[in-house]
Order: C-alpha cells, then structure tokens, then sequence
C-alpha cells in the first residue's frame, strides 16, 4: 500500500532524509519512531504529496506521489504536524469544506462528518467554533479531517501530541479501529504507543533507517541477552562462583548493598537469550544453601532497542551519536507515558 | 471538469464564509461606505460641487458672460463618482487581498489544500471570486444612491454609461485584487502583504503618470498597459475592447502567478 524506496530529500545542503526505504502492507499499522529531528515530518509530507522527494521513488497505493500527485491526494487522509484548521469555522462546517474538497458526494457529506466526529468525540462540539477548541480538541479535529472522506491511506503526523492520557488512550484505539480497512503510517517520539498501536515499526535516526520490525521482534532480537536480577541471603562469593559457572551466563555483577537488609545481596546476571536459565539459577543458587529473595528476569524493553539504535554509530561510519539531552528528554517522555 | 467546478465553489463559499466570521471585513466595508456616501454627498452638492458649477454655469450665462461649454451634469457626476471610487478602492484592495493566502500559510491549511485532490487553480480562482463578489458587495449599495441621484436628473439620463463605469471599477478592482493574491502567497505576513499591494498600486499610478508624461510611441504604448488609463476610458463611457482584454490579462496573470507561486512554494519549503 504505501512502497518507499531509496527516497532522498535535501534542503540546500542539509540532508533531512537519505536512501529510506520501507513500505507498509494493506490494513496494518506502521509506527514510524525517531528521535526530533529525524526526518520524520519531511517523510510524512513526501508521502502526502506536499514535498517532492530529491531523490527515490514513494508510491502511495500504487500510485507515485511526485507524478500522480491528484490520484494519490484522493486516497490519502494526512494530518500534518499542526493540524490545518480554520480558526473562524465551526467543527462541522470546517469538517464538511473538508469532505467537500475531498471529493464526498453531497448526499454523503453530512453522514461522513458524523461518523468522524463520533469516532474522535466531537459530537458535543459540533456547533463551536475551532478559535474557541482547546488544543485536545484541536487535535481530534485534525484527526477527524484526515478520517472524514475513508481514504484507504491515512497518514498522522504524530497524531497524540497535546492530548491528555485519556485522550491518548481513545485516540488509540480509533487508530487501532481503523487498521484492517485502512493503512495507516504514524509517525511519533513516544515509544509506548509504537509499542501498543502498531504492527510494524521503522525506527529512524539522522534521516536514515536503523530497523524495521514488529515491536516484539526489534525487543527480542536487537536486544540479543537476556539479564536476571537476583537477591539472595548468605554468602555472595559463592553465589558469584556458581553463577558464573552456569553456561550461557557471560557476567555476574554485584550491585550496590542499596536499602537491603544484612547479608542481602543483589546481583545483576547477564547472560545469551535463554528463556531456562531462571530455573537453573533459581536451583544453583537453593541447592547451594542460599536464600533466594527475589529472581527476576528483565526484558529488553522498545527504549532500550530504540536507544540502543540510535546512539550507537550507524555503518556509513559517520559519528551520529545523539545528544545524551535528547535521549534522556525520549525516556523521560516514555516514562511518564507510561506512569500516565 | 464538474469536479473541478465544485471544488471551485466550495473554496469560494468557504471564503464568503470567512468574511462574516471576522470583524475585519465589517470595518473595512463600514469605513468605505462612510467615505462613499460622504464623497456622494460633496461631489453632488458640495460648496464645489457638481450641481454648484451647473448653477454658477447657468448664472454666468444670465450676466450675458462669455457662454462656458456646454456641461452634462448626470454625465460629470458619474464620471467624478466612479472615479472617486476607484481611488477610494486603491486604499481598500490591499486589505481585502492581504489575508487570502498569507492566512492559509500562517494556519497551516494551505498544507490541507496542498494535500487535498483541488488543484492550485481551482484554489486561486475560488479565492478571487469570492474577494471580488465581497468588493462587488461593498460597491453595490453605493450604486444604489447614486442611481437614485442619477434617477433625478432630467432629461433623464441612459444607464448605459453608469453600468459601464461601474463594469470598468469591478474589473480593475478584480485585476488589482488578483496581483494582490499573488502578493498574499509569497508571504506569511498579513501586514506584509498588505503593504506590498499597496506598494503595486503606486507603481501602477506611477506607470500611468510616465505614460502620460512620455511622448510619442513608447508614451503610448506604456499607456496601453495602464490600469488607470483603461478604468478612466470606462469611467467616460468609452468602451473599449483593448481594455477589457488587459483587465483580463491582469487576472489572468495574477491567478497564473497565484498557482505558480503555491506550486514553487511546495518546492522550496524548507
């Protein structure tokens, strides 16, 4: 449904993308995921027929974006990175100039802006004019115009910005909603969402493609180690001893004696992806007389990969490392995420 | 075709719409029918007035003076009028103008209609006849006064040169509203914009006084390029086809430039 290939875009000398390709299947949803400035929103305008590419071809439901740009505009639903309202229009008739321009038919204009406006909950805001809408709101009117003619592409530019987390949460499950009918390509900063919404991922980095998977592949496979912590009571040498012992186990640190009670101890083992190894440290470490507290695997999560692929330097041997601000502004964005 | 007809009249109701949503057309429209009707009431029959020459003309034919030429009073007044109207328009178009698209790029819908199935055309063009219909709005009701004032005139005069003076006032008006949309799409700026056009319009005046100060063939040829020149042939009931064909060339070549410039902007942006 949407095919990119090789595309390219410089602003004078500026490189905004370089050589991505990626596509995305009828009825899935691709979260397009990179840090700012990533060259997220000029990939986005590019497949929405705004800018043309410098180089390397997009095809948007099998038509080129750059030489079949009406036949791809009418099959596209697009909310760019501010929402395009007018500010002195009401919802409605903003949502019905839309479906107008769009190519609805009269007699369905009318029952189109109704189901958008049902699916993103405007119902009630109907009348109002968009001047009046708060920035939530704004935002689901954005949505709803990218909805309102059921193109079968629909292209969001970072769809959850300035929503509160229910909001978020709704918004989501329209997307999810809407995928199957519709393909749908969303591009955003925020990793829980890629995570919770989408089928696929492209992660991008410095303009260029660092993966693309499902989220569940890029976790397991980039992460490639699986890690316990482990708290006992007792002798930490010999639980040091035995663990090393054991065979996918590549290195046993002991963490700091932080809040623990005497003779606990926490260890932190890193090991090859081994889904049995937590029963064979759970029985080396008993079998040896010691008390074991607490034994807990962690998974890789979506931040770690996508920090993991974005900071390293990618194979063109350019120095690309991120600016650790910038990384620590995605976590901390991903955290509250999910503690909202 | 018909699509493109309907996208056409969607963007120009959308447009209409517009006007009644801002208070900013409301003050324009007010202010100018203030200074309409003022300037109605001067010309007619003010201390200078028309109606004032005609007497003080008929009186100096009773003291046995030298007899002045002969003077059309309905003819002078509508000449006067319409042409006050154009000058009084040349301070209003900009403001008409300005906004057009400069306010699409400022809130970020031009990134709709660049992205909708219309094309940069049929955006320009819905756009212009909506600014047109709204300046034809502004005109009417001062046509209405000054045909009851023509009404009274006796002989009573045709309305053939009325009309076509008022023809020559929309399309100069049109012609100068399309430069100004182009105007409007270079910039993000509403201000900008509006002084720009304005700026335009001295240069059209300027073009029209080098004509008129020029002699010989390259006088005459700037003067068959002037706006002013082809609008006041209209304003004496001279119609002239030359003229309408540069009033449409001008629109022509604003929408032209108006759907260049959105296309060449999609190209730039940065």
């Amino acid at each position: 449904m949407i095919e990119v290939e090789h595309l390219s875009k410089t602003y004078g000398s500026t490189t905004a993308i370089q050589d991505i390709t990626f596509g995305a299947q009828p009825g899935e949803i691709l979260g397009f995921l990179g840090p700012n400035g990533a060259g997220k929103t000029t990939t986005m305008r590019i497949l929405a027929g705004y800018l043309p590419a410098s180089e390397g071809t997009a095809r948007v439901a099998g038509y080129d974006v750059h030489t079949d740009s009406m036949a791809v505009r009418q099959r596209i639903g697009y909310l760019p990175e501010s929402p395009p309202l007018y500010p002195d229009m009401t919802v409605q008739g903003f949502l019905i100039f839309v479906a107008k321009i769009k190519g609805v038919s009269s007699d369905l204009r009318q029952k189109r802006a109704e189901i958008a406006m049902d699916h993103c909950g405007l119902l009630d805001k109907r009348k109002v004019l968009i001047r009046k809408l708060s920035k939530g709101y704004r935002q689901r009117v954005g949505i709803a115009q990218a909805i309102i003619h059921d193109p079968p592409v629909i292209i969001l530019d970072e769809p959850t910005v300035g929503l509160d987390p229910r909001q978020i949460n709704e918004v989501r499950q329209l997307i999810k909603g809407l995928a199957g009918s519709h393909t749908i390509i969303l591009s955003t900063h925020i990793l829980p969402e890629v995570s919770m919404t989408c089928d696929r991922v492209t992660i991008i980095n410095r303009g260029q493609v660092v993966a693309t998977d499902t989220p569940d592949n890029l976790t397991t496979r980039l992460s490639g180690e699986a890690a316990y912590e482990v708290e006992i009571k007792g002798d930490v040498d010999i639980a040091q001893r035995l663990l090393t012992d054991l065979t996918p186990v590549r290195q046993v640190t002991l963490l700091g004696p932080d809040h623990l009670p005497d003779y606990h101890h926490r260890l932190r083992v890193s090991a090859e992806a081994d889904r049995a190894l937590g029963g064979a440290i759970a029985a080396a470490l008993v079998n040896a007389g010691l008390e074991l507290h607490e034994l807990r695997r962690q998974q890789a999560t979506l931040e770690d990969v996508f920090l993991n692929l974005t900071t390293t330097e990618p194979s063109s041997g350019e120095a690309v490392a991120l600016e650790p601000s910038l990384s620590e502004e995605i976590v901390e964005e991903s955290i509250e995420e999910q503690e909202a | 075709m018909v699509i493109i007809l309907k996208n056409i009249l969607a963007i120009y109701q959308r447009e209409l719409q517009s006007y009644f949503a801002s208070p900013l057309p409301y003050i324009i429209a007010a202010v100018f029918w203030l200074l309409g009707g003022f300037f109605l009431v001067a010309i007619l029959l003010g201390p200078q007035g028309i109606l004032a020459q005609a007497a003080m003309a008929d009186q100096s034919v009773q003291m046995g003076l030298p007899t002045p030429p002969p003077f059309d009073v309905a003819y002078e007044f509508n000449k006067a009028y319409v042409g006050l109207l154009g000058s009084l328009s040349m301070f209003v178009l900009p403001m008409l103008s300005m906004g057009l698209y400069a306010d699409e790029r400022k809130q970020g819908t031009l990134e709709l209609l660049a992205t909708s199935p219309v094309t940069n055309w049929a955006v320009a063009l819905g756009k212009l006849l909506a600014v047109v219909s709204f300046y034809i709005a502004m005109v009417l009701p001062l046509m209405v006064c000054q045909a009851i004032a023509l009404g009274a005139a006796t002989p009573p005069t045709g309305s053939g040169v009325f009309l076509l003076s008022h023809l020559g006032l929309v399309l100069m008006a049109a012609s100068v509203l399309a430069l100004g949309m182009f105007i409007s799409s270079l910039t993000e700026s509403t201000v900008l914009a509006a002084i720009m056009t304005f700026a335009l319009i001295l240069l059209l005046w300027l073009v029209d006084a080098v004509a008129q100060g020029l002699p010989g063939v390259l006088g005459s040829a700037i003067a068959h390029l002037s706006l002013l020149k082809h609008f006041t042939d209209f304003t004496e009931g001279i119609f002239d086809t030359g003229g309408l064909v540069l009033f449409l060339s001008f629109i022509g070549l604003g929408l032209y430039l108006t759907a260049q410039s959105i296309e060449t902007l999609r190209f730039q942006r940065s």
